[in-house]
């Protein structure tokens, strides 16, 4: 039928907000002055001499930079960047607005999915980590949940990104060490790609690395970040800002504070690389003051990371933000109310890498329980997100008046077709008391535990497809890579 | 540092709070013209004989199958003289709900059934005494704003009347204002009593309501009697009345949720068209039970986000339109206070706080509303302290970029010792029962989950929470007018 209509406005989504334009450009004008009159501490010599050839102020390791560095730096970052799976089966776009939930790195602990104790983290939960990620609809990249405990310890990193690459195909945000392990991954994404060119072309994988709040970035953090621009690998840069403890307690010195610190990495990486992609973000809350412990599920990390996400797509970059985490020891309703706040939160503000899902704790912990729990969530905030669709058709009145007044809809064909997209839980129980009480009255809890176990036991991932000459690849990257490690070691001992 | 001169900085727009918005006006106008034309085209079911009466003498066409349609202009009209503003003031005296757009209240569940025992954990029918607990934690919980009558209970002395004795068990045990249910108009004339008693007078309740009607109806657009009959005794009365229209989707309305709130829109109308003709001025405020149902079609969801999207949406209709709005809240499909019921509450007090709804109603209520859980109301009073912190938004000034304090401090510093953290953390959320200690001392106080730590703050607050008592003469009063009814409805 044709339309007619005129001058209709339609929100496609729901729409959410925290800051006004004014608002964000204070916000922005703080970021600028601060990097211009207080300036960052950076213990990069090359990264310093090349701010310093760009008209930066340096003193030191002292370093302040001119607006029209990092004014010039925005306009080189990419709108849109492009990371394929290994095996082509998937491109992820990475663009204003478009969405996607995964696990964070490097908790210690690991609440075992059998036993549900905490333990350490083992070299075969990366890969478990990684299938769950896989097998989940909602969860659209991969991190470890952990540090490999049971490896050459400073190779961790690189053991991590082996097991997990192999076994999923969504992108994986690794991290590392050194410009060393951080050059071993590199290598293992391109035997994964097939070849450098193939890699080049896409990459399929996202780096993630930390500067030091408030201001201040270490050598590795910065030499890893050069790296990863020469190489032109997406990667994030961002700091895990604590209200009241490394930044301000007020939320817009928080957000001033959080925003230089990425800005950094992004005139470096654009000086280096015009057009490499950056990420800016973090996790953003603050120190609870009762336990002096950082806050994973407090309501100011909701409203900071959606913040935050809103001044990124103000500067046009892309965003790392946070939910899906709790401070909680234990699965239980804890951490569903702070990982529903945080998941929610985030859906709506349209953050491009949604990271920390699992993590219990405030991040000593990581949670393939939480993480399965979260998903469901996600799918659940995700109905309210995409908003209604109005139009003739839906509006229904033709349904309503030929129902007419107390009139049924069952098995009506506008029903039929509508029907079907209704959201479907998979842990949530709609039953009857009666049934729900004959079938042993289970909670929340106990169907997340048997779906995450009925995962881990009958989800196989793409392992069986990785190519015989990636994986024999692989197995001499890490042997090389163990070899350095024992030189150095080596090393380390005949210097002390 | 810079000499500090005075600066003048304008045309500043800045967000008071967070913004939220499903729909925009050009859509929300879209499903109101679509209201109209269902009034229009097919109208409503009006059995009751004073209200066909009252359509007959106006311009709506009344078929001889007691179908009313009602031409858009009286629909404008009657917009036109419902309130956009009203309050509820609890029996202290104390204004405390303003009514008005954006503002939220939040409040207990209503008629529940059954309740979990808290001595044997099993399932049982809803008491008098658990009504007055779950009314004394509704009063001690600070962020809980009216008392509604959690559950249905099954001893009262005469059952006939029950719904008087529940109002007897709330209004003694909590200085919140009310929202009652009413057995019929009869149950509601009483407690209308009962509530001018303290109130001093009809007028007096007229200006400062202590309560408002909840109705729920099951059949859009079919106006059953008994509900008419309340509905025009509030409308002289000027009693604030919650009209909820209970819809599942595909099966008394559309699949779609733009259908069902045309639907639930069209009846909300005709209801505000009907009380108009009795007598312009009533509160009427507009919510219903939007939402899928279980696979039999028994069920409505109280926990689905097709709820929490048309509740949410529902109220952005309302609020264009300048009327008032109630949605459900906290509430959950789950048997038991777990992280399912943790998880659909949080969401649903989230979108229905966001978008502005007046009164969110049925914190606390389990097994899609069956069950009342005392548990239930007070882990919602946390998440509403946490999504009313997200809701602050952030307040962009001078003091709050703290661009100065950086500078002081500098790069690798530290705030924990600076005024600045000192004068402004308290400005954060602190949680009660949420629980952020580490792991160790975690272990050493015994490991206690969420459960764990919600069930003895719970007896807390039964133990140690004495409401201000009400007036013995006034109980008497009130047990005057019951007595009458007691012995007329046996």
């Amino acid at each position: 039928m044709m339309s007619t209509q005129t001058n209709q406005i339609v929100n496609q989504t729901s729409q959410f907000s925290i800051l006004s334009e004014d608002q964000k450009e204070r916000i922005f004008e703080g970021m600028i002055e601060t990097l211009r009159d207080t300036g960052v501490h950076l213990h990069h010599d090359q990264a310093r001499d090349l701010l310093k050839e760009h008209g930066a102020l340096v003193d030191g390791v002292s370093v302040k930079i001119p607006q029209n560095l990092i004014l010039d730096a925005l306009a080189t970052v990419p709108p849109v960047t492009i990371v394929q799976s290994w095996d082509g089966s998937k491109k992820t776009r990475i663009e204003k607005n478009q969405v996607l939930f995964g696990p964070g790195p490097t908790p210690p602990n690991f609440t075992d999915p059998h036993t549900l104790e905490r333990r350490k983290y083992v070299r075969n939960d990366a890969s478990l980590v990684a299938r769950v990620c896989e097998a989940l609809p909602n969860i659209g990249f991969v991190q470890s949940l952990g540090t490999i405990s049971d490896v050459t310890v400073s190779l961790a990193d690189v053991y991590e990104f082996a097991e997990m690459i192999q076994n999923t195909t969504k992108p994986i945000l690794s991290w590392s060490y050194t410009r060393d392990t951080c050059r071993d991954i590199h290598q293992i994404a391109i035997a994964m790609a097939g070849g450098e060119e193939a890699f080049k072309q896409c990459p399929n994988y996202v780096f993630y690395g930390e500067p030091i709040s408030p201001l201040l970035s270490d050598f590795h953090a910065m030499d890893k970040a050069m790296y990863n621009a020469q190489h032109g690998i997406p990667q994030v840069y961002t700091p895990c800002c604590i209200g009241g403890g490394t930044v301000p307690a007020t939320h817009a010195g928080q957000l001033v504070c959080a925003f230089s610190e990425s800005m950094l990495g992004v005139v470096v990486a654009q000086l280096i690389n015009p057009g490499t992609c950056v990420i800016m973000g973090g996790v953003q809350s603050i120190m609870d003051m009762q336990y002096s412990v950082y806050a994973y599920g407090a309501p100011e990390l909701s409203l900071l990371s959606a913040a935050l996400t809103e001044m990124a797509q103000y500067a046009g970059l892309p965003m790392f933000s946070t939910a899906g985490c709790t401070d909680t020891k234990v699965l239980d309703p804890q951490g569903a109310i702070e990982a529903a706040t945080s998941v929610h939160s985030a859906m709506l503000s349209g953050a491009n890498f949604i990271h920390d899902v699992g993590y219990f704790e405030s991040g000593m912990t990581g949670s393939v329980l939480q993480l399965v729990m979260a998903d469901e969530l996600i799918g659940m905030s995700h109905v309210v997100a995409k908003g209604i669709e109005v139009n003739e058709e839906t509006l229904s009145v033709n349904e309503i008046c030929n129902a007419g007044p107390g009139g049924a809809y069952l098995d009506t064909d506008h029903t039929k077709k509508y029907a079907s997209a209704f959201w479907k839980p998979t842990l949530m129980d709609r039953q009857s008391y009666e049934d729900w009480a004959a079938e042993g009255k289970k909670t929340m809890k106990d169907r997340v535990i048997e779906k995450t176990r009925d995962i881990i036991a009958n989800f196989e991932g793409p392992i069986s497809k990785v190519p015989e000459a990636a994986r024999q690849k692989i197995a001499e990257i890490l042997q090389a890579a163990e070899e350095r490690e024992a030189q150095k070691a080596e090393a380390d001992n005949k210097g002390s | 540092m810079l000499e500090k001169t005075m600066l003048i900085k304008m045309n500043q727009q800045v967000y008071g709070t967070t913004m939220f918005q499903i729909l925009t006006d050009d859509q929300i106008e879209q499903i109101y013209f679509a209201a109209l034309d269902v009034l229009e085209i097919s109208g409503g079911l009006v059995f009751h004989a004073k209200a066909l009466e009252l359509f007959g003498n106006s311009d709506a066409l009344v078929t001889d199958t007691n179908r009313v349609r009602i031409p858009n202009a009286m629909v404008e009209q009657a917009l036109g003289s419902c309130p956009s503003k009203s309050n509820l003031t609890g029996r202290n005296g104390k204004r405390s709900i303003k009514l008005q757009k954006n503002e939220v209240a939040f409040g207990s569940g209503a008629d529940a059934h059954f309740v979990y025992d808290r001595k044997t954990g099993e399932r049982r029918k809803f008491t008098l005494a658990d009504l007055e607990a779950a009314a004394r934690i509704v009063d001690y919980l600070p962020r809980l704003d009216f008392c509604m009558s959690y559950g249905r209970v099954s001893d009262a002395p005469n059952a006939a009347v029950y719904d008087r004795y529940q109002f007897l068990a709330i209004i003694k045990n909590s200085t919140k204002p009310l929202v009652v249910t009413s057995i019929d108009v009869n149950g509601l004339k009483d407690q209308w009593k009962m509530a001018c008693l303290i109130s001093g007078g009809e007028k007096k309740f007229r200006l400062s309501p202590l309560f408002a009607n909840y109705i729920t109806s099951d059949s859009p657009l079919t106006s059953n009697t008994e509900i008419v009959d309340q509905l025009l005794f509030a409308a002289d009365k000027g009693i604030p009345t919650i009209y909820s229209p209970c819809s599942g989707l595909g099966v008394n309305a559309p699949a779609t949720i733009a259908g069902v709130l045309v639907q639930t829109l069209a009846d909300a109308l005709l209801t505000m068209v009907m009380c108009y003709l009795q007598k312009p001025g009533m509160p009427l405020i507009l919510g219903g039970v939007q939402t899928i149902m279980d696979k039999d079609n028994k069920t409505l969801s109280f926990g689905s986000p097709e709820l929490h999207l048309a509740s949410a949406a529902g109220t952005e209709i309302y609020k264009w339109l300048g009327l008032l709005s109630a949605s459900p809240g906290g509430c959950t499909d789950s048997k038991v206070v777990d992280e399912q019921a943790a998880s659909e509450s949080v969401m649903s007090i989230y979108n229905s706080f966001m978008t502005g709804t007046n009164l969110i109603h049925h914190l606390g209520c389990l097994d899609s509303g069956l069950n009342g859980s005392l548990s239930g109301l007070v882990m919602c009073d946390e998440i509403i302290g946490m999504i009313k912190q997200i809701g602050k938004g952030i307040a962009v000034t001078d003091e709050t970029l703290a661009l100065d304090i950086l500078q002081e401090i500098g790069p690798g510093g530290e705030f924990l010792s600076h005024d600045h953290t000192y004068d402004h953390w308290k400005e954060w959320f602190r949680p009660t029962i949420i629980d952020r200690s580490n792991f160790e001392v975690w272990s050493e106080a015994g490991s206690k989950s969420y459960n764990e730590r919600l069930e003895p703050e719970v007896d807390r607050i039964l133990e140690s929470h004495k409401p201000e008592p009400l007036d013995q003469r006034l109980i008497q009063e009130m047990k005057k007018i019951i007595n009458l009814s007691d012995k007329k409805e046996v």
